[in-house]
């Protein structure tokens, strides 16, 4: 070694050096962490998994899934196409407004025409206007398949609940329905209870009316 | 140079048993620390790139080849995290020398001291004015004293890269002491 290297080897041992904090505590602790934020996405993608199974679950799905919308109690998902639909049919059984085992909302506080029990849930008539009330829980859920290209689906904001928009033809299926044909639907969340609006309105004006419901 | 008790210990950790990670950590945390700090020059940058390089050493365990040295694998990241701080602030803090102590309180003579000190603030100058990549070597052969095979693993760099980059390191230092 030249005396070159030994002045270095001696610089190290004047160098101001500050102690080495502990370390281990916080490394512990970020490791935690991430065993933590895995979990946690691990049982997001497990949730993702489950939602993609219940819609493929639906009987006669044949088409190929491309995308699909969720909120608590009903799901939308877009195929390439649709399958077999019956238009119509009946709604249920007719009921008194007070019939329901829960409070029915209504839009502007007004009262249908005729309210049906039926589909796992409530139906309630307008003039042009069907609202449909289902309560959430497990099993009720509204499946709806959208055909990509001809119908439009988006995610809405329904007075800071979350709701989707699907404009067009689609597929429905109510908790134990049949699947029916349906066209301009919004769905949204209101509380514990999922509500379907369909009508041959627009958007802004489907959001209108949701957001008078009381 | 790895003992076979650090090699099982080693074998544990990538086994999963997180008691054998957390000895190693306690075994190295100090020389993970300072080895940051000769490279990156700031306790904050040290104290952060060793931590990463501990969580990120974790993270690869699983891809550790079993009997090779632990060492200069956990250098070589805690290193790397180093440089990444220091190429992200810009500039290179610049090491220091210890405050001297009072003069002739070690008994030493007090010219000769003050004359160490002297020539030890021009060397610690020249090397802090050397080129990064030959500066990380001298550091870490002289001042960490790493072997050429740690250095090599350490700074990511083949072990003849760093024979010849020490041989030029020294040269220049050499020119700049003249």
């Amino acid at each position: 070694m030249t005396d070159l290297e030994l002045e270095l080897r001696d610089l190290a041992a004047h160098l101001e050096v500050p102690p080495a904090p502990p370390l281990l505590g916080v490394v512990l602790a970020r490791l935690a962490r991430r065993r933590r934020r895995r979990r946690q996405l691990a049982f997001a993608v497990a949730i993702g998994i489950a939602t993609l199974a219940v819609a493929l679950a639906v009987p006669g799905s044949r088409a190929s899934l491309l995308r699909f919308f969720h909120l608590r109690g009903a799901t939308v998902t877009l195929v390439d196409r649709l399958p077999p639909l019956e238009s119509g049919g009946s709604l249920g059984q007719p009921i008194s407004l007070d019939s329901a085992p829960f409070r029915l909302l209504l839009p502007s506080g007004r009262r249908p025409e005729q309210v049906y029990a039926g589909d796992g849930g409530y139906w309630l008539r307008y003039p042009g206007l069907l609202l449909f009330e289902l309560e959430s829980g497990p099993g009720a859920d509204i499946v709806k398949k959208a055909a990509v290209g001809t119908t439009d689906v988006e995610y809405v904001d329904v007075d800071g609940e979350p709701g989707i928009w699907i404009g067009g033809r689609h597929a429905v299926y109510l908790p134990g329905g049949k699947p029916r044909a349906a066209g301009h639907v919004l769905i949204w969340k209101h509380g514990r209870l999922t509500l379907r609006l369909e009508a041959a309105v627009g958007r802004e004006r489907a959001l209108a009316i949701a957001r008078s419901v009381r | 140079m790895q003992t076979p008790g650090e090699e099982a210990l080693v074998e544990r950790a990538c086994r999963g048993d997180p008691a054998a990670f957390e000895e190693l950590v306690v075994a190295y945390q100090s020389l993970a620390f300072r080895t940051a700090f000769v490279i990156a020059g700031d306790a904050a940058d040290a104290e952060e790139a060793a931590q990463d390089g501990f969580v990120k050493a974790h993270r690869a365990l699983g891809r550790f080849r079993l009997g090779e040295p632990f060492r200069p694998w956990l250098l070589a990241i805690v290193a790397n995290e180093a440089r990444n701080r220091r190429r992200a602030r810009g500039r290179r803090a610049a090491l220091a020398l210890r405050t001297a102590a009072e003069p002739g309180a070690s008994g030493d003579d007090p010219e000769e001291a003050a004359l160490g000190s002297e020539r030890r603030e021009r060397l610690l100058t020249a090397v802090e004015g050397l080129r990064d990549d030959d500066r990380d070597v001298l550091a870490c052969r002289y001042f960490l004293e790493l072997s050429e095979q740690e250095t090599a693993a350490a700074l990511g760099i083949a072990p003849g890269t760093v024979k010849s980059r020490t041989h030029r390191a020294l040269s220049r230092l050499q020119e700049e002491l003249r």
